[in-house]
């Protein structure tokens, strides 16, 4: 996997701990401001996922998400998570952390660490913005 | 309950021995020479390489014949991957070639050997193998055109980010 300068990993076999939001999600149309379910899958080529918490505002304040077991090493988690919707503009995020202790970095921070060239195993928070209308659209938040 | 656990452990364990003993017995032994056509691995320190030859010159014949029609003439501008050139330098997206970041070159005839060409792969002979990949590496300006490539000088080629990899510095336990 090749860094931001010249040099690249050898032999990275692991997908390490990512999660996605996958409602709301670009397609999926919110009617109107009010009570919302957002949910999402997780999981970790390390090991078995610990926490997963959610932000509906671009990664500012953060609530634990429940999860759907059974809870197993390297599957996928179902997670949930209540939402209040204003009928305002948000940025939806997931973040996970594995039980070896790993939480998912920003984008800022994985490009810190290993650039953006790398294009395998990418697995930052995403972030999904909601505008007035209530679409969903990914963006760099 | 503490002894309970254990116990009922046990009888997992005692209940599975029998159970496994009576597994269905699938598949069988697979002979040397069956084995031999699949097993053509070849090692970054050469390890596995035939007793074959050949050059680039020889491999630019099989190169356009078998090969430019989708990495394009030279290697460079086809529809699929790039062969010569690139850059891994920092601060701009990376173009990722044997010549720009392969580090070995004994990786290249493991590939072509294996997969290429994509519509009709292991269909190369050794010595065309051999030719083609130094085609490829003297494209990169790594292998003169009439450098004979065999075993022994195939695996002494140093490629030009032979250091360009570190380890992964996050293993699982």
């Amino acid at each position: 996997m090749l860094l931001k300068d010249e040099k690249a990993w050898q032999f990275v076999f692991p997908m390490e701990v990512k999660s996605v939001i996958t409602r709301p999600s670009p397609g999926l149309l919110l009617k109107g401001s009010g009570f919302y379910e957002i949910s999402g899958l997780a999981w970790s080529g390390n090991g078995t996922i610990r926490q997963v918490e959610v932000s509906a505002d671009g990664g500012l304040s953060w609530a634990l998400a429940a999860l759907q077991g059974p809870v197993l090493p390297r599957a996928p988690v179902r997670f949930r998570s209540a939402w209040q919707w204003n009928g305002g503009s948000a940025v939806l995020q997931s973040r996970a952390t594995d039980d070896t202790g790993m939480m998912q970095p920003t984008r800022a921070a994985f490009a810190e660490e290993r650039g953006l060239r790398g294009f395998y195993h990418y697995n930052a928070i995403a972030s999904w913005s909601i505008n007035e209308k209530g679409e969903a659209a990914n963006v760099y938040a | 309950m503490s002894m309970l656990k254990p116990l009922a452990l046990l009888a997992i364990i005692s209940t599975a021995a029998p159970a496994l003993a009576q597994a269905p017995q699938f598949g069988q032994p697979i002979a040397p020479a069956d084995l031999a056509p699949w097993d053509i691995g070849i090692g970054p320190d050469g390890a596995g390489l035939p007793p074959d030859r050949g050059t680039a010159t020889q491999g630019e014949m099989v190169f356009i014949s078998k090969c430019q029609a989708c990495h394009g003439e030279k290697g460079v501008n086809g529809t699929n991957d790039a062969l010569a050139g690139g850059s891994i330098a920092p601060g701009k997206p990376a173009l990722k070639t044997v010549g720009s970041y392969w580090p070995y070159a004994t990786t290249l005839f493991d590939y072509v050997r294996r997969a290429m060409p994509f519509q009709e792969s292991k269909s190369l002979t050794n010595d065309e193998v051999y030719a083609v990949a130094a085609y490829i590496l003297n494209l990169n300006g790594i292998v003169s055109a009439d450098e004979i490539l065999d075993a022994q000088s195939l695996q002494k080629v140093k490629m030009p980010n032979r250091d360009g990899f570190i380890p992964f510095p996050r293993y699982p336990k």
